[in-house]
């Protein structure tokens, strides 16, 4: 008879506390539940305050995602006063969310996934040694260069909005600030020196160059191109990663969501990948068949979550946060409620983005494995290379001292949404103002489609899914599922306990 | 400075990780090498450290125990109590962290609060979960740890609000506190060093504010405390004096002061307005006599001159 046995995971970090229980059977994830363990009230905290008031509010949801939650913000109130932002602020807004994006992106690789390299559970591995010369926290080479290097190109937000984390430059009609030429001017040589180093350290080739790379086969014959390439982080990531094999875990229900993100202003010479009106192109995808994308498809269910019950989903505009905290005593087992898109579970992210926007290499490598781990962590890394020719185009398109806002007035009634694509994945914010107030306001953060719980139907959020089949070599160290999870860029340092028949089996790490 | 490591522990509660983010931010020295000039031995901190649950755990219990002396304690976050004072909303290791805030703070050589939610509350104190700063409750002493609360070097809990703060008045406090060096505190605690000027000081739009030049509405060139709810003169901190990012600040580029280095931070007026009375502010700034800004307000307005008024000062 197969062993059972119960792992419960408790996660904390940033976003809100996370935890994770697992059933192995034999030694393999059999089910898993996805736990958020906190609650903090925003959106009911925001019913009442002044219309413009997420704005000051939402960003400090998230200390990592917050120029993100200000465009949602800033968007949704565009819509609420029907005012278009002037081309040039459209730039701006998109410069500063890219700037968060390019850093936090090589933050995740570096800071938060490749540490697991360290763990004492690949101690074996012949690169082992030269894992915990890079990665050791706050001693390791590329630890080190990345604390230095990525808090310089958050400069760039400052001289555009005042400060990072959490400002709030963006507003109904466009940005408040009027940066000048020599504004500009350092922006595009604080990004040019961020290009310079992205390129030395992290990819080890120019960002042309890995553009050209189109499919499995070309990322293997770029491995083994030059040694730049093999040494790189993004180089050694792949010799690691095809060594413990990242590439056979965390599979997950294989649908895709992006948004789309990123406007393209009126007059840019910047295309998306598809054409269309954003970089960053919109869409659902079951595998790698791509579909357009609806927002009256999204609906939120709470069969699981600590809330008032109703039937189905709700579309965040109907939505409702009341809270309801049964314990364990029923099938509710999460804070997180449950966003489903027609319907189904959907991961977002970094590899959403490049699925939907039909990036050949991300296309043929999920074609090939279906999603996992390895081709999660490595579109993360890559990201910034579809980002930053962008950030320079419009950077050099955008007129100093020029327009940069347009006055909607007193925001006085409205219902409007803003979507966008925060570092982790898909951010929505729906508002609804009622005499210069907020009446309604709703937000699904990446972390919610990602983490989600069961929904009504009993069907599983994309990371419970994505542990399913995972085999837990040692159960005092199951490295195997921080890797899952880590994958989602859940950016949490991970606690195990582990329990079999109620008995204590010890504490482990991730 | 003692001849051995200072232990430093790093303790997330009710928040959102942005001073933390700030901290990252910081530069000549940044983190890795301060913590290494200021011969830190970093025991813990959540999104840094790469030690083991079960190491993490004993580490926890050898602090508790006073086996392990821990000299700087770092909170990050407002304490959540709820649900019913239960603290149950946020737990670690299945026990609620206020319990480990108390235990922790009990043993500390110095109580840090970093940021405005450790200190006040802050935003998470607004919510339904019963959150409090570590030696205040918004405006009210005594918070978690209660009014008598003393680490055991003798001093308060030392209150560093900002959402975020920055990361270089974590850091000046953190050499301050390990070099022994006088650090007097207003009544909320706040170092004077750096809560002893007005986020107005050193605004690049105080020759807009001199003459009463002021916008009334987004990117005019102009002063802010009159129309757009500016709370720079209503505000302690550096914001203007060490700049954010080494750049700029929120007033320099055209965004009001939110007031969030105040205890009642988020006040629950609508932000980027001023209430007003006949175009004056209904709060002035402190210590300042209504009667008296009113007149010195119309002398200076009637004696702007002509590139202020046509807003060709750059700002």
């Amino acid at each position: 008879m197969a062993e059972r046995m119960t792992l419960n995971v408790p996660l904390n970090r940033v976003e809100g506390d996370l935890e994770l229980r697992v059933e192995l059977e034999s030694g393999v994830v059999a089910d898993a539940w996805s736990s958020g363990t906190m609650y903090r009230g925003f959106e009911r905290l925001l019913v009442g305050r002044g219309a413009l008031d997420g704005l000051v509010i939402t960003p400090r949801i998230c200390g990592i995602c917050t120029t993100s939650h200000l465009t949602a913000a800033a968007l949704a109130l565009d819509m609420v006063a029907g005012v278009q932002p002037p081309p040039d602020a459209v730039r701006i807004r998109n410069v500063a969310l890219m700037a968060e994006h390019i850093q936090s992106d090589v933050r995740h690789g570096v800071l938060m996934f490749m540490p697991d390299f360290t763990n004492p559970a690949y101690r074996a591995q012949p690169l082992y040694e030269e894992a915990v010369r890079r990665y050791r926290p706050l001693k390791g080479e590329a630890a080190i260069e990345v604390i230095k290097e990525t808090k310089r190109v958050l400069e760039i937000v400052a001289i555009l909005g005042g400060q990072w984390p959490h400002s709030s430059y963006m507003v109904p009609g466009g940005i408040v600030s009027v940066p000048g030429t020599s504004d500009l001017l350092q922006c595009r040589q604080l990004l040019q020196r961020y290009r310079g180093w992205y390129e030395r350290r992290i990819l080890g080739c120019t960002v042309e160059r890995w553009l050209e790379v189109h499919t499995a086969s070309d990322l293997a014959a770029w491995l083994d191109e030059r040694e730049a390439h093999r040494s790189s982080e993004l180089g050694f990531y792949l010799r690691f990663a095809r060594a413990i094999g990242l590439h056979k875990l965390g599979r997950g229900h294989g649908h895709f969501l992006s948004y789309g993100s990123l406007e393209l202003p009126e007059g840019t010479q910047v295309r998306g990948r598809k054409g269309g009106d954003t970089l960053v192109p919109a869409g659902f995808a079951r595998g790698t068949q791509v579909d357009g994308f609806e927002q009256e498809q999204i609906a939120e269910h709470v069969a699981h979550s600590w809330y008032v019950d109703y039937a189905g989903g709700k579309h965040p505009f109907e939505g409702e946060t009341r809270p309801y905290a049964t314990g364990q005593e029923s099938k509710k087992y999460s804070w997180a409620k449950a966003p489903r898109y027609d319907g189904l579970p959907a991961e977002t992210g970094p590899l959403a983005e490049m699925v939907i926007a039909g990036h050949p290499l991300f296309t043929d490598l999920v074609a090939r494995d279906g999603p996992n781990v390895f081709v999660r962590e490595l579109a993360r890394l890559a990201r910034p290379t579809e980002l930053i020719p962008a950030m320079e185009a419009w950077l050099a398109e955008t007129t100093g001292d020029g327009k940069f806002y347009v006055s909607p007035g007193e925001v006085v009634e409205g219902t409007g949404f803003g979507l966008t694509q925060a570092g982790r994945g898909a951010l929505g914010h729906w508002v609804k103002i009622e005499n210069q107030k907020i009446a309604h306001y709703q937000i699904i953060t990446p972390t919610a489609w990602n983490a989600s719980p069961r929904d009504s139907d009993g069907v599983r959020g994309p990371w419970e899914e994505a542990l399913i089949g995972t085999q837990v070599k040692d159960v005092a160290n199951p490295v195997e599922l921080g890797h899952v999870v880590r994958s989602f860029d859940a950016c949490l340092v991970c606690t195990v306990h582990a329990a079999s028949r109620g008995r204590s089996l010890g504490e482990a790490t991730f | 400075m003692s001849t051995r490591h200072t232990s430093l522990y790093w303790l997330q509660c009710g928040g959102c990780g942005g001073d933390t983010m700030s901290l990252l931010g910081i530069e000549s020295p940044d983190l890795a090498e301060m913590l290494d000039l200021l011969d830190v031995e970093l025991l813990w901190h959540p999104s840094l450290s790469n030690g083991s649950p079960g190491e993490h755990r004993a580490l926890v219990e050898r602090l508790l125990s006073g086996e392990q002396q821990l000299d700087v304690l770092c909170v990050e976050g407002a304490i959540i109590r709820g649900p019913g004072g239960t603290g149950m909303y946020d737990t670690m290791f299945g026990r609620p962290k206020k319990d480990l805030v108390a235990g922790l703070a009990r043993r500390a050589g110095v109580v840090v609060a970093v940021g405005t939610c450790a200190a006040f509350g802050g935003i998470s104190g607004d919510g339904e979960v019963e959150a409090t700063g570590a030696q205040f409750t918004k405006r009210e002493e005594g918070g978690f740890l209660g009014k008598a609360f003393r680490a055991r070097s003798g001093l308060s809990v030392i209150n560093l609000p900002g959402c975020p703060v920055q990361g270089e008045v974590v850091a000046g406090t953190l050499a301050a506190a390990i070099n022994g060096a006088p650090l007097p505190l207003n009544r909320y605690h706040m170092p004077l060093e750096w809560y002893g000027m007005l986020v107005h000081q050193g605004c690049t739009r105080n020759e807009y504010h001199e003459y009463r030049v002021e916008e009334h509405d987004f990117g005019e060139k102009g002063c802010m405390f009159f129309f757009l709810g500016c709370y720079g003169p209503l505000a302690y901190g550096p914001c203007n004096k060490i700049l954010w990012n080494r750049r700029s600040s929120k007033t320099r580029v055209g965004v009001p002061c939110f007031g969030c280095t105040r205890p009642d931070f988020p006040m629950p007026e609508p932000f980027f307005k001023t209430r007003n009375i006949e175009g004056v502010p209904l709060v002035v700034p402190e210590g300042v006599d209504r009667a008296h800004y009113l007149a010195y307000k119309g002398m200076a307005a009637a004696a702007a001159p002509q590139r202020l008024r046509n807003r060709e000062n750059r700002v």
